[in-house]
């Protein structure tokens, strides 16, 4: 009676695929899921080198520049997609900076005229307690 | 060191400390979900690392007081 075998009878399937997963095993050491741990991190980083964010402080703030100015258009963009209209945000007339530099600056003022005007202050009170008396 | 440089300086500082603690920040979670099975350590070691790279480059920038940067050159 033919048998038509393709591998020799005296070895089994089950020692075939075992002998199939140590050559693999051999050959890419490294497991599939660690690679592609190793693939998503290391390009992660890749992408944060090349886009400039990790070097001198020229790049990183030119990198700032670029965010800032791509990120409304991109907003805009995605807003239009989605079918639905961001509010407009509240103008405030507030300047944060103007602010600190009006405070020194009267701060520093009042500094600078405190010892005439403690003088005066206590000349004009020794002058009432003189008047006073009198 | 003028007044003006000196204030274009800070403000080159401070703009490349957001952009850097904000990458620590995101691979720091990278890191945390990809590898460490989404533990906080690494998020607070990348951010940290981004805030001690920004203060290395600033204290280069500040000390530094003979370098022309190339926007400079192109005012001038």
């Amino acid at each position: 009676m033919l048998r038509n075998r393709k591998t020799p009878s005296h070895i089994s399937t089950s020692s075939r695929s075992h002998h199939k997963r140590l050559i693999t095993a051999f050959l890419f050491p490294v497991p599939k899921e660690l690679a592609t741990k190793v693939g998503i991190a290391g390009g992660a980083v890749y992408v944060a080198y090349d886009s400039g964010l990790l070097g001198g402080s020229d790049e990183g703030s030119v990198a700032l520049s670029k965010a800032k100015a791509a990120i409304p258009p991109a907003v805009d963009e995605w807003t239009k997609y989605f079918g639905f209209e961001l509010p407009a945000a509240p103008k405030i007339e507030f300047s944060p900076v103007d602010a600190w530099n009006s405070g020194v600056q009267k701060s520093i003022h009042a500094l600078s005229v405190a010892p005439n005007a403690v003088c005066d202050y206590t000349s004009q009170g020794f002058q009432y307690l003189k008047d006073l008396t009198k | 060191m003028s007044e003006k440089e000196l204030g274009q300086k800070w403000d080159r500082c401070l703009a490349d400390a957001a952009i850097k603690v904000g990458a620590g920040l995101g691979l720091g979670i990278v890191f945390s979900v990809v590898f460490f099975k989404r533990r906080t350590f690494p998020i607070a070691f990348g951010t940290g690392t981004g805030l001690g790279m920004a203060y290395s480059n600033c204290q280069n920038d500040l000390r530094s007081p003979y370098l022309v940067h190339s926007n400079a050159t192109k005012e001038q």
